[in-house]
């Protein structure tokens, strides 16, 4: 689907974007305000991509904000609906680093998310192979 | 509640289908038979067994006019069903599948019936009165795998079709000698068999239970992802929809109404879209109560158990208490609903009753008119 050289060139213009996403957020971050951090985090995401480098630079920057939350329930609240299905694929990432913090700090999420956007939010991040994270 | 009569058949119920009176119901107890049963004096009592396939009964559909019987099994056969003499007379219909059949519905007219299969086909049969036999027209183009439900449009010519490829697809089914030419409906290029009208691409995953709004303005299929999804307009510049929803897929729906549509799956719950005045559609309820957990989430204790072992893995987290003591979710059915089965007059625009029924052995008959007023004015 990314074809030949073109699809290259998308790649590092993707990645310079998530760059510029990074540096935005560790402003925020320093502000301390990491609600907004992860918003920014997850607009734009999946990039739209088959480039596993691109994932996993977005995941980078997702995975920095995610892990400096400290308050789920504000943060959930804060959030809008349609960023559920999201961040759900993003905790399933998480989840499967094996990385004992940020393992915590997903499966704390994730049954927040669970009461929240209910079983269907799982089912659709298991169910997507085309979108992935 | 909106339930009338539920009773227990079988350990298992894959599918059913109503007699033109609704006084006897025809369903596969997961196995090759296929079981009538007769309600008289709220007892159930067993009619006939229909047993010529040699595996699993897929589909059943019972027509109205005609009073046949078609079903179609996984041992890629086809029988028609006619009573004569007070039994009832299988006529073998040659499918030329080389997989198995997953679903079948009679035409409106009910001059036609479409199988759809494993074999990425599917099958149109017609009755050949010259030859006195049925005969299969295959629409072999453009599905990428199974073909799940198929569902007929009003006017007897359009057929859409749900697959495991994710899309839901309108193709024509113009038979020469067995439809006549309606001189305002589409263009000579929409009129030649097989040929696909439309193909929606909405879902990721897994596609089932397409429906036709009574008009056959609308379609409603929905995806393996948890997700419904409503077309109007259906033709060259439809108007696309998708509903997330909470819970888990579904796998049928129903149209009650123009505007109302209802879905049943794997929350054992039948659940209640509409479209508002803008045209938009969301999830407006379920028909039962569903029975709230004490300990606020609103998952059976299976769930609380299983979340409770996730969640527990985490020193930091505080485990959900697994509180309720009954398994079952408080509802009608106990497990999945994979068929809903109108139980009005065929062709009419409002559906007061419909059954279901599912992997718990189960047929429940529902009917709406005490819930009227509750769902409102699309209703």
């Amino acid at each position: 689907m990314a074809g030949g050289g073109g699809g290259f060139v998308e790649a590092e213009a993707i990645i310079a974007r998530i760059e510029t996403k990074s540096t935005k957020i560790e402003s925020l971050l320093k502000q301390y305000k990491p609600v907004e951090a992860l918003k920014t985090a997850l607009e734009g995401s999946p990039p739209k991509t088959l480039d596993e480098r691109c994932k996993s630079a977005n995941w980078i920057v997702v995975h920095r904000a995610l892990m400096a939350i400290k308050d789920i329930e504000g943060m959930l609240n804060a959030l809008d609906v349609e960023y559920y299905d999201i961040l759900m694929k993003y905790l399933y990432r998480g989840l499967s680093t094996g990385d004992r913090p940020t393992c915590d700090q997903c499966l704390k999420i994730h049954e927040k998310l669970t009461e929240r956007a209910g079983l269907g939010c799982i089912l659709r991040c298991l169910s997507d192979t085309l979108n992935t994270v | 509640m909106a339930v009338v009569d539920v009773h227990r058949f079988a350990e298992s119920i894959t599918c059913h289908a109503w007699s033109p009176d609704h006084s006897m119901v025809a369903f596969c107890p997961n196995n090759n038979e296929v079981h009538i049963y007769k309600s008289s004096q709220d007892q159930w009592e067993r009619l006939h067994v229909l047993e010529k396939h040699d595996q699993i009964v897929s589909g059943i559909d019972w027509s109205s006019k005609s009073n046949k019987i078609v079903t179609v099994s996984h041992d890629r056969n086809s029988y028609v069903w006619s009573l004569e003499g007070g039994e009832w007379v299988p006529t073998l219909v040659i499918l030329r599948l080389n997989r198995a059949a997953l679903c079948v519905q009679w035409s409106p007219k009910e001059n036609k019936f479409a199988v759809g299969s494993g074999a990425k086909t599917v099958c149109i049969c017609y009755y050949e009165q010259e030859n006195n036999w049925w005969v299969s027209k295959l629409i072999r183009k453009r599905h990428e795998s199974s073909v799940t439900n198929v569902a007929w449009h009003p006017n007897n010519i359009l057929l859409a079709t749900t697959s495991t490829d994710g899309k839901c697809r309108v193709f024509s089914t113009f038979i020469k000698g067995v439809d006549t030419k309606d001189s305002k409906a589409g263009s000579p290029a929409e009129s030649k068999f097989g040929e696909q009208i439309i193909q929606l691409d909405l879902s990721y995953s897994w596609a089932f239970g397409v429906k036709w709004s009574p008009s056959g303005n609308t379609l409603a299929y929905v995806g393996h992802s948890s997700m419904i999804y409503f077309v109007d307009d259906v033709g060259p510049s439809p108007l696309a929809q998708s509903v997330a929803f909470r819970d888990l897929p579904l796998r049928d729906v129903l149209f009650i109404s123009e505007k109302m549509v209802i879905g049943v799956g794997y929350d054992s719950n039948p659940m209640v879209f509409a479209a508002d005045d803008t045209g938009i559609w969301s999830f407006i309820r379920y028909i039962g109560e569903k029975k709230e957990v004490s300990s606020g989430s609103s998952y059976s204790s299976q769930f609380s158990e299983a979340f409770t072992k996730f969640y527990g893995q985490s020193k930091a987290t505080t485990a959900n208490e697994a509180s309720e003591s009954s398994k079952s979710r408080g509802g009608v059915h106990d497990n999945c609903i994979n068929s809903i089965v109108p139980l009005s007059k065929a062709g009419s625009p409002k559906v007061m009753r419909f059954s279901t029924s599912g992997l718990d052995g189960k047929i429940a008959i529902w009917d709406l008119e005490s819930m009227q007023e509750e769902l409102g004015h699309q209703f």
